[in-house]
């Protein structure tokens, strides 16, 4: 058992070094299609997918 | 429990039942007090030539003994042979619940008698003590008794009735024979005291053994009995596990320290974008701008992109595509701001942060912009903002996550080991929750 458990304690710090040189996020991120060099001239016909959000109204 | 460990000379081989005629082997020669007939289960006198009747059997089940008397072998801890000569049942009552366990007694000429005894597919092996142990010779109730160095903590504290006899024995017995009994563990040991009508105590020390063990050293068929329940005595798995585990994890969380300060250091948290922006809320105009192409550079790492603002009593988003100006990639996110701040009741207030980060990500290095669309209250005062971008930051969601995972196995091997002993516990007179009167009870004795 102690030793399985050094090998894994082992596996979770090379998880973990790797996830910070590499820079890895827990949650994903939304990488999408190609974006047409257009979108420079007008930044406008950019369509993100993210959807609304959700606002403090604001006040106590 | 006698020992027999006198040679008295054997009074007779075999005896003829006078009760109903069979004939019953003697095997421990002149060691044998009492036989009982192991066809009526009368108990004789092997004392007497005239093979006297002490007491006549009178349950209507009888109980056959799961090794039957005869069976020879060895057992754990005893290198030469024993033989099963006689067996018996005993039972205790707790809250009028009767708890019942078997007895074999075992006997080599040369080594005399031990016991083996089985309680819910729980063995011991039983030898009895030549020495005493530390203190009084008389048992108590509670505390500690020390025998040979090893402290033994007092388990339980019951009356032993015999219920069911047969074979040969080397001292007087009888159905219905009482006996104070009374137990001290340090697994994988069992230290008991047998106390007598007469005061006489008999101590005798029990090592756990496995039924498995006790099958193949008396080449027994089949399998034993299943183990139910935590014996008093039985050894825990967990015995020294959680500790070396906890002592391994001390060393894993170092070694995660050490990987994460060095990955403080070596994060290079390079500004590689900054620019000062206006969001007019109020205006009609698009909002939507590019910034100007700016260098990621270096290995794939994480991207940090800051939003800071002068946000007052109000709320604005930032929608972000992080754009490779060369393959047209785009990595999106946005960023939730508000803030809102006064003065209640003469107390000061605030709710919200003006300033919000997002971090992207194992970024290719390469040539990218930003593409932001800001998003606010139509009747909003307008919000000056600042962007940054920073390449390569560190982290130290990862190290906290793997000191989580560290100690999640000691912690839950902790709590198994917890678990046993509780078990274990339950079953002896200081289980939580369990009254306290037997012990008060005696203590007034």
């Amino acid at each position: 058992m102690s030793k399985v458990y050094v090998v894994y304690g082992l596996i979770v710090i090379g998880l973990m070094g790797t996830a910070q040189y590499r820079g890895w996020r827990l949650m994903p991120v939304n990488e999408t299609r190609t974006v047409p060099k257009s979108v420079r001239d007008n930044p406008g016909s950019y369509r993100p997918v993210y959807g609304g959000f959700w606002h403090v109204s604001g006040g106590k | 429990m006698p020992d027999g460990t006198g040679r008295p000379r054997a009074a007779v081989q075999a005896v003829n039942c006078p009760n109903c005629g069979a004939a019953t082997a003697v095997r421990t020669f002149g060691h044998a007090v009492n036989v009982v007939c192991q066809s009526c289960r009368s108990i004789l006198d092997a004392k007497d030539p005239g093979v006297t009747i002490l007491q006549k059997y009178k349950e209507a089940v009888p109980v056959d003994p799961l090794i039957p008397l005869g069976t020879r072998g060895t057992i754990p801890g005893w290198q030469p042979a024993f033989e099963v000569v006689g067996f018996q049942v005993r039972q205790i009552l707790v809250d009028e619940v009767a708890y019942r366990w078997r007895e074999y007694l075992l006997f080599n000429p040369y080594h005399g008698f031990r016991y083996l005894t089985e309680y819910g597919g729980h063995w011991n092996v039983v030898a009895t003590l030549r020495s005493l142990p530390d203190g009084d010779h008389l048992p108590g109730d509670s505390g500690i008794r020390t025998y040979q160095g090893q402290d033994y903590r007092h388990f339980q504290t019951a009356t032993a009735t015999t219920v069911f006899v047969l074979g040969e024995f080397p001292w007087q017995v009888r159905v219905g024979d009482q006996v104070a009994v009374v137990d001290y563990v340090a697994p994988s040991q069992l230290l008991s005291a047998e106390v007598n009508a007469d005061k006489e105590v008999t101590w005798s020390l029990g090592v756990y053994a496995k039924g498995k063990d006790i099958w193949s050293g008396l080449s027994m068929p089949g399998q034993p009995p299943v183990v139910e329940g935590v014996f008093a005595d039985q050894p825990s798995p967990y015995q020294g596990v959680s500790g070396r585990m906890w002592r391994q994890a001390a060393l894993l969380m170092a070694l995660a320290a050490i990987v994460w300060i060095a990955h403080l250091f070596t994060a290079r948290q390079q500004q590689a974008f900054r620019q000062a922006l206006v969001y007019n809320p109020p205006s009609t105009q698009d909002a939507s701008l590019v910034t100007p192409v700016f260098e990621l550079d270096g290995r794939a790492s994480a991207v940090q992109v800051e939003t800071a603002s002068n946000l007052a009593n109000q709320w604005m988003d930032v929608g972000y595509a992080l754009i490779n100006n060369d393959t047209g990639q785009a990595f999106e996110f946005a960023e939730d701001l508000s803030y809102y701040n006064g003065v209640d009741g003469g107390e000061a207030w605030s709710e919200g942060s003006p300033a919000a980060s997002f971090t992207l990500p194992s970024v290719p290095a390469g040539r990218y912009f930003l593409r932001i669309e800001p998003e606010g209250e139509r009747t909003g005062k307008p919000v000056g903002y600042t962007v940054t971008v920073v390449r390569d930051v560190a982290t130290s969601v990862w190290f906290l996550g793997a000191l989580m995972l560290i100690v999640l196995p000691p912690l839950m091997t902790s709590f198994r080991a917890a678990a046993f002993e509780r078990r274990r516990w339950q079953e002896s007179d200081h289980a939580t929750g369990k009254s306290s009167d037997t012990d008060k009870d005696d203590d007034d004795e």
